[in-house]
């Protein structure tokens, strides 16, 4: 955990100041480490009140245990001492038992004083000790009262204290007895408590770390699908903080804009392969214009001056439309061919098709197969890089034209999507479809079941990342009876048009 | 000269290509008839023979190699000159091989075209020597 840590610190990637990763760092920051010790030292705090509580509670239940048994005591020798009081008057025995008893008494009060002192309190103490020695000395009274007369006299204060002496200890004893008792009850209960106060901490604890744990690591593999399906966006922020997670983040933006920029590298040198394969086709669809132009100047030099006026007025002008049609062509390739930066612009989506139609025509014408395209008229425009879009409809095009056998058919439908503000290019053609094992494979990167100098495997994954980064969509529908359908929606600009043409 | 004049057949998608080379072929005194579609030449073949055939190789519907391949079964001492779009060794080879008599490339000359089919024509003169 530790390493983990310091290695996250290391400040070879430390990629706080990368400008993708500004908005995920102006946060305040409460680190996930943060949270664990502040649930942590909560646990702590409660666990030692608790225990302190407990034992606090046991050393004060063994005082009261310990008074107890002392109050017994007392209790027995008092009440002993009054029995002896009471045979003495009425069967005339020994007073010296009673007084044995007291001193008992008086001894375990003595002795256990301070035990007493503390539960009883220094006043009630005195109150408790004023009452025995008041019963003492009535006791040694009438020890030594001379006849019944004087006797008479002494019992009633006698009684009187004896009985005051006794109840008021009892008394204390009692009340003590039940303080015993409720705290027994509460040291039974509090660990009862203890454990649902934990528990419910426990769970709101677990529950809001776990939650933010997996609500942060759901996000993540929904950033880790939307990277895989060629969405190269900067992750921003999700939490009005930061911890470990940002600079996972960051980690994952920095990985994004690598993967951007290898995509790019990727992207050009499969525009590279595809300008290979149109070459090889241009190279024909020049040669005719340059065999009619050839022929034509070849004729009129020869013929020149039997030739009427006429002829040769034709002849040039033949000369002139057919170095055009060079011009075309070469125009064409050198569109998809330019170094391209990036430019995103409204564009009419009919006109690139119809462009990317026309930079495949002699792949079609060779291959036997027949294209046709239908465009809807009046389509909004879209946002997009011209370049690119053709580079995509390209490379549908040249996947359909390579399964196609002499006599497909490869239809092309430019139209509004169903969805608003969408329009839709689909290419179907009606080969031999796409085994359904394969269908979650063809936009991986590099898959392709061509042999390896006819195909790279590259051009569906590169396509399906320009039609991503456009705010589109590619998907396929494929039936080994009925060929393959590629599906294009791409976002139209149409908001800002409408505006403008009020 | 009491040369017998040579029918010739030039057979290529592009318009052009027919427009200049009839004039130009039939200035050696043959006779030139030019066509635009595989399918309608292979049809006029069957009404008349020609003696020399000069076909583009890459065509809509019917190709070179097809249209060399039925003219040489319909006839087989029709001389066929292949015009190719643009020289591969392949399609040479794969021409010859099926007994075509010569290629050329585009862009060519007319006057490339006149020295090819001037052979042809010597070898179809010698060949009537021999036969007759
Ligand atoms: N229209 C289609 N019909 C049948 N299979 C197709 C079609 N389009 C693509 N595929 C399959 O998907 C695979 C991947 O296509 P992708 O365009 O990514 O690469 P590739 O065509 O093999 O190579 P490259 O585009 O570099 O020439 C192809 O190899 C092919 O098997
Ligand atoms: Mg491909």
């Amino acid at each position: 955990m530790d390493m983990h840590i310091t290695d996250i610190k290391n400040p070879e990637i430390n990629h706080e100041n990368d400008p993708e990763n500004m908005s995920l760092h102006e946060r305040p920051s409460i680190s996930i480490r943060a949270k664990v010790a502040i649930s942590f030292s909560l646990f702590f705090i409660l666990s030692f009140t608790v225990t302190g509580w407990s034992y606090w509670i046991l050393t004060k239940l063994e005082t009261k245990i310990d008074f107890l048994e002392i109050a017994d005591n007392y209790m027995a020798e008092i009440q002993q001492a009054r029995r002896f009081e009471k045979n003495y008057l009425l069967y005339s025995t020994d007073l010296e038992e009673a007084l044995e008893h007291l001193k008992t008494a008086d001894a375990i009060l003595k002795q256990k004083n301070e035990q007493i002192e503390k539960i009883l309190e220094k006043e009630h103490f005195k109150t408790m000790v004023t009452y025995m020695s008041k019963y003492h000395n009535q006791l040694v009274l009438l020890r030594s009262a001379k006849n019944d007369k004087e006797k008479e006299l002494i019992v009633p204060m006698l009684r009187q204290f004896g009985s005051q002496m006794v109840s008021f200890a009892g008394e204390f004893v009692e009340k003590e007895q039940i303080s015993a008792k409720r705290m027994f009850l509460l040291a039974k209960r509090v660990p009862l408590y203890f454990m649902s106060v934990l528990f419910v901490l426990m769970s709101f604890v677990l529950m809001f770390l776990a939650r933010q744990l997996l609500l942060t690591l759901n996000r993540f593999m929904e950033y880790t699908k939307r990277i895989g399906e060629g969405d190269f966006s900067p992750i921003l922020p999700a939490r009005k903080y930061k911890d470990e997670f940002t600079k996972l983040a960051e980690a994952f933006n920095h990985m994004i804009k690598e993967l951007d920029h290898k995509h790019n590298v990727l992207l050009e040198s499969h525009k590279l392969r595809a300008i290979g394969t149109l070459v090889a086709g241009v190279a024909h669809e020049l040669n005719n214009p340059l065999n009619n132009t050839l022929l034509t100047a070849s004729m009129l030099t020869e013929d020149f001056h039997t030739l009427s006026e006429e002829e040769k007025m034709e002849m040039v002008n033949d000369v002139i439309n057919e170095t055009e049609r060079a011009q075309r062509v070469v125009k064409n390739l050198l569109d998809f061919a330019r170094e391209g930066e990036t430019a995103i612009a409204p564009l009419e989506i009919g006109k690139i098709v119809e462009d990317s139609t026309r930079l495949v025509v002699n792949q079609v014408k060779f291959a036997k197969v027949n294209l046709e395209l239908n465009c809807e008229t009046n389509l909004p425009r879209i946002h997009g890089d011209e370049q690119k879009l053709k580079q995509v409809f390209v490379n549908l095009i040249l996947n359909a034209v390579d399964v196609l056998t002499p006599g497909g058919q490869i239809r092309i439908h430019v139209q509004k999507d169903q969805t608003p503000g969408y329009v839709l290019v689909t290419v179907k053609d009606n080969g031999p479809g796409i085994p359904e094992h394969i269908q979650g494979r063809i936009f991986d990167p590099f898959f392709t079941t061509k042999a390896q100098s006819k195909g790279t495997g590259l051009g569906l994954s590169v396509s399906q990342g320009i039609i991503k980064k456009l705010g589109g969509y590619i998907h396929l529908t494929s039936n080994p009876d009925k060929g393959t359908i590629f599906t294009v929606s791409l976002p139209t600009t149409e908001s800002a048009s409408e505006i403008m043409s009020k | 000269m009491s040369k017998q004049p040579l029918k010739i057949m030039l057979i290529d998608d592009e318009n052009i290509v027919g427009k200049r080379l009839k004039p130009a072929l039939e200035k050696t005194g043959d006779i030139v008839e030019t066509f635009e579609e595989g399918e309608k030449a292979l049809a006029r073949f069957d009404e008349t023979p020609f003696d020399i055939v000069v076909t583009d190789i890459r065509m809509e519907n019917i190709d070179g190699i097809e249209i060399l391949e039925q003219v040489l079964a319909k006839s087989g001492r029709t001389k066929v000159i292949i015009i190719t779009g643009y020289a591969t060794v392949e399609i040479a080879r794969e021409a010859l091989s099926k007994g075509a008599f010569d290629f050329i490339a585009k862009p060519f000359k007319p006057a490339d075209l006149r020295g090819i089919i001037e052979r042809a024509s010597k070898e179809l003169r010698s060949g009537f020597l021999h036969t007759t």
